[in-house]
Parts: structure tokens; sequence; C-alpha cells
């Protein structure tokens, strides 16, 4: 075909979106709403799958040394667990540390202690050591058991697993939604572009008697369904943005979720704007032109 | 050139729609397929665009032969042909102009042929002030005369009109088939399927009557201005006598003739005895 001839099909196709501005109107509504649903879906699951390795990162292993254990014993089982591979870092806590830590935690304990409590040297030293495989976390407190010096390492075994459930659990609903999401979606999809193509069937009728290939015929058909697809892709985008971003906002001004889950939790949508809207523009263009021509399948067999 | 060999059409239905029909039409003819709704016309039209394969025998449409041509040849072979649709069948986003200039651009011409050719096949149908209307904007007549440009403006060698006059004024037919006649005068082939009795009659030549899926009159006639009678003219004489009827076995010969009686010879024929051939009815006096 020559360079005109695809240029008058290109052209076809663009002018067909006007002449059928109600059916391509349908379409880029349909395809909108179904990328909006599976996109914020899946930034939702980014979000929540961040969220959780957020808290997963707070679960840390309580270090409690012996009472009478020296400065040397201490500096020494610090080094040696700071050696561990499965070590992300060690906190030294003092002894004036544990007891305030201590009194805190029992109310109405700071009138008594203020009058019996003159020293803290009958409190242990304490650390509190992260870990970098929370899935090893069982082991690595053994293993800083096991030292000399040490009274007890202790971790909160239920919160690591609960964590770890949480996140397969988020994982399959966030899958199967996103997956029942774009299967519902298609089917929208499909049946938009199904009316929009078989209310133009007679038109497809009357190129193949004249003698049309049924690539002449589809061609108009794809750049119409391409061209729809990347406006439906990038309104999407513009949407999320806005939604996102007004989220983000919210979310970063309760103190008490930035506590719970840690500040770099929520993924800023700068940092993923180019994918956002690379990934909705493909897919909408790719889903809009293939969804037409994959339509005109029915009507083009005459 | 259109010719069918022994060709038989049946339906999964089980109905038989063509029975052994054997069929040809030369370049440069002029035929009327005449059949009362259900004779198998439309049967007929559909396998020679190709859109149903015959059961048997043998369609051999402008040299393709339509039997063993491939799926992927078939616009090829359309492009050789002419098609005229009783509904139209313009498309309504496009203007008159769009509407023809589309055939080309099937083609791949080239865009400055398309600009000449266009505008002269639309002053050849007589509608040039109506090149920018859109079909909704037009009267049934013009809207066929726009569908006869489309056929006409690729040259091909064979023009199928199927029932061209049936959503128009009658005395817009008239103007349909005489556009008709005029093309077919340049040497287009014409094939043209009507059950409107008056019209053949108005214009003669040559009829060819399905009933029941078999071809019961297949003879050339003249137009009503001499009774219906065959002309003594010399011209329509000539005409006549350079007919080649389809060769057709000894066995068949009966197909072409009302029942199973021997057709009488044309030049015994009574104008009662035409007419009824041409509404496939049996006349009383054959």
């Amino acid at each position: 075909m020559k360079l005109s001839g695809i240029k008058y099909l290109a052209d076809q196709g663009v002018e067909n979106i006007w002449k059928n501005k109600m059916m391509a109107f349908a379409t880029f509504c349909v395809l909108q709403i179904s990328l909006l649903l599976v996109g914020i879906s899946v930034l939702f699951y980014f979000n929540m799958n961040s969220m959780i390795q957020g808290l997963n990162n707070q679960n840390e292993i309580a270090v409690i040394m012996n009472e009478d254990a020296t400065d040397e014993t201490v500096k020494k089982v610090e080094e040696t667990i700071r050696a561990m591979d499965n070590v992300h870092n060690v906190v030294v806590h003092s002894k004036d540390e544990i007891l305030e830590n201590t009194l805190e935690s029992v109310p109405d304990s700071k009138p008594i202690a203020d009058r019996y409590i003159t020293d803290s040297d009958f409190m242990p030293v304490g650390m509190s050591v992260t870990v970098t495989d929370n899935n090893r976390i069982a082991e690595t407190s053994d293993e800083i058991s096991a030292l000399e010096g040490v009274q007890y390492a202790r971790f909160y075994y239920q919160i690591a697993e609960f964590l770890r459930e949480l996140r397969r659990v988020v994982s399959l609903i966030a899958g199967a939604i996103i997956i029942a999401l774009a299967f519902v979606s298609m089917i929208m999809i499909s049946n938009t572009t199904k009316t929009s193509v078989y209310a133009r069937r007679e038109e497809i009728q009357i190129m193949k008697y004249v003698g049309a290939t049924n690539s002449f015929i589809r061609m108009p058909f794809f750049v119409e369904g391409m061209i729809t697809g990347f406006f439906a892709g990038a309104a999407a985008f513009f949407i999320t943005w806005l939604t996102y971003s007004s989220a983000y906002k919210v979310l970063m001004q309760q103190q008490y979720f930035m506590m719970a889950f840690g500040a770099g939790s929520l993924i800023p949508f700068g940092k993923i704007r180019i994918f956002v809207l690379l990934a909705y523009i493909v897919a909408g263009a790719f889903i809009g032109a293939l969804g037409s021509v994959i339509s005109t399948r029915k009507h083009i067999d005459v | 050139m259109v010719e069918l060999k022994n060709v038989s059409v049946t339906y999964s239905s089980g109905v038989d729609a063509l029975n052994n029909v054997s069929l040809k039409i030369n370049d440069g003819d002029f035929a009327f397929v005449v059949g009362s709704s259900g004779a198998g016309k439309s049967t007929m039209i559909k396998l020679l665009l190709k859109e149903i394969d015959a059961t048997s025998g043998v369609v051999t449409v402008n040299g393709y032969n339509l039997s063993k041509l491939k799926k992927r040849k078939i616009p090829e072979f359309r492009r050789t042909l002419g098609f005229v649709f009783q509904d139209f069948r313009l498309i309504p986003s496009m203007t008159v102009y769009e509407n023809i200039a589309f055939v080309l651009r099937v083609i791949d011409a080239p865009i400055k042929y398309i600009r000449k050719r266009v505008p002269y096949v639309i002053s050849l149908v007589g509608l040039h002030a109506k090149t920018n209307s859109y079909p909704d904007e037009l009267s049934g007549g013009e809207k066929q005369r726009v569908a006869i440009a489309r056929a006409l403006v690729n040259d091909p060698q064979l023009i199928i009109a199927d029932e061209p006059t049936g959503n128009i004024d009658p005395e817009l037919s008239y103007e349909i088939v005489e556009l008709l006649k005029g093309i077919n005068d340049q040497g287009t082939t014409i094939l043209m399927v009507t059950h409107e009795h008056d019209l053949v009659r108005h214009f003669g030549g040559r009829i060819i009557n399905i009933t029941d899926g078999e071809i019961v009159f297949d003879e050339i006639i003249m137009g009503a201005n001499d009774d219906l009678l065959p002309s003594s003219e010399p011209e329509v004489q000539s005409l006549y006598n350079s007919y080649e009827p389809a060769e057709l076995s000894p066995g068949e010969e009966a197909a072409i003739t009302v029942d199973e009686d021997p057709a009488p010879a044309i030049d015994d024929m009574t104008p009662d005895d035409v007419i009824a051939a041409i509404s496939g009815t049996k006349s009383g006096g054959a």
C-alpha cells in the first residue's frame, strides 16, 4: 500500500471518531472507567504492600543484658550482634533509659519511683535490634540469646507472623480484585466496541462488496480505537493524579497513621508519575485498538 | 463474462435454491434476470459475488473460476465487478463524492486519478449539483444513481444490479434502466435482477427467468413498442443471431423450457406466451 493510502486510512480513523462521536464517547468513558478501576486497585495494592513493609521494619528484637554485665561485655555483645548477617541496626539503651521506659509503662508509678528509686544501677542494659529478613527473626533471636552476658532476647513473634499473613492475604485479595476488574473491564470494552462496530456493519459489508481487503477495512477501526484508548488513558491518568495526590496529602497529615506505618511507607505520586502515565496510555491505546479490530471480525466475513 | 455450468446450490437447511443451472452471458450483453421471490435469483447473485459457493458445478465470472477462488483473492475478484443494491447501500457518513471515491481508494488509485474520475462519473449520472450532499439529503432515485456511479467508477467489466428499481418510484425506474442501458452501450456487461415485468416488457432484450431454482426461459425479446414480439429489425435480429446460448447437454435442454413441454420457437410465440414465459407461469396456448 502506498503512503498516501495509509494516510487516507489513518485520516478515516480520525474522521470516524468525529462522525461516530456518541459511540466514540461511550468507548472513551468505558475504557477510562476500566483503566481507573484497575489502575487505582494496582496503586492501592502497591501502597498497602509498602505500608505492611513499613510495619514489618518496625519489628525488632528486644535484647536484655544481665544486670551485672560490664560495659566491656555490653560493647562486645553489641559488636557481635552487629556482625550477624541478618542484623540491620543495633541501638543500645542505657540503664537510665530502660528504667524510664519501664516506669512509663507502669501507670502512676512516677511518684513512688521518685520517692524510693535513687539510681538505675539495678536495671539491665538493653538493645533494640532490627533485622533485614523478618522471616529469619526467630533464628537471629536465638543466636543473640546464646551470647554470653545476654539475659534474654525477645521478639513479638505474633506481630511478625500476623504481618506476614496480612501481606499474603492482601496480595491474594488484591490480585483477585485486579483480575476480576480487568476481566469485567474487558467485557465492558468488548461490548462497547462491538456495539460501535455493529452500528457500522453495513459500512463494512459495502467495503467488502467493492473489493476492500480486510486490512483496509480494519485500519481505520484500529486507528480509531487506538486514539480513543490513548485519550481514555490520558484522562484516567489525570483523574488518578488528582485523587492520589489528595489522598496522599490527607494521609500524610494523620500523625497516628504516619507513626504506625512510618513516614516513607506511602509512595509519593511524583515517584511513579511517569510509570503510571505510560501504563495508562499504552494499556488504553492497546486495548482500544485491539477491541475495535477484534469486533470487526464478525462482520468482515462476507 | 459470466458462465454457470451445471450449477446447483443446496443450503444447509436442505433447500435446493438452484438446480443444475447452466447459463452464459457474454461480454457486452445486457440481461434481465426475472423470477418470483424465492425462485433463486438472490442465490444466483450471491454465487456471482462469491458470497456463497456452489454445491456442485462451475461458476466463472470475469475469468475467475469462483469454485477455486481462494479467500484472499476475493477482494481482487470483486474489483472487476460493479454492484448495485436494491437498498442503495451508501455509507451514510460519506458524501456522494466520498461514497464513489471510496471504491478507488480501495484499489489504491492515485489521488490525481480519483479527482478526475469521480466528478466525471458523477456528471455521467447527472448528479453534479449533489456532489457534496450526504445520502440522507437525496431522493431514492438520486441515491440509486449514486450507487450506479459507484458501480461504474472502477470501470468494471460487469455490473450486477439487484432489483435496482425496487425502492424507487415507477417513473424513476425507467430512468435508472435507461442509465444502465447507456452504460451497457459503452461495452459494460449488465446483469439486472428485477421482478418488475413492466420494465422488462418496455425495454426488452435478453430475459432469463428463474423459477424454482431452474432457468425456465432464456430468450431475447423486443421492447414493448412492437408488442413483445421478436424484432424483425436487422439490428435486433443480428443481436439475436449472435447470442450464444449456454452449452447444455441434451438432457438439460428441457430445463430452460416451461415445465417439460418443449418451448415454442420464439418466432411462433404470441405476446401472451412471452408475458407468461417472463412471469414464469404456464401459458394456455403453449
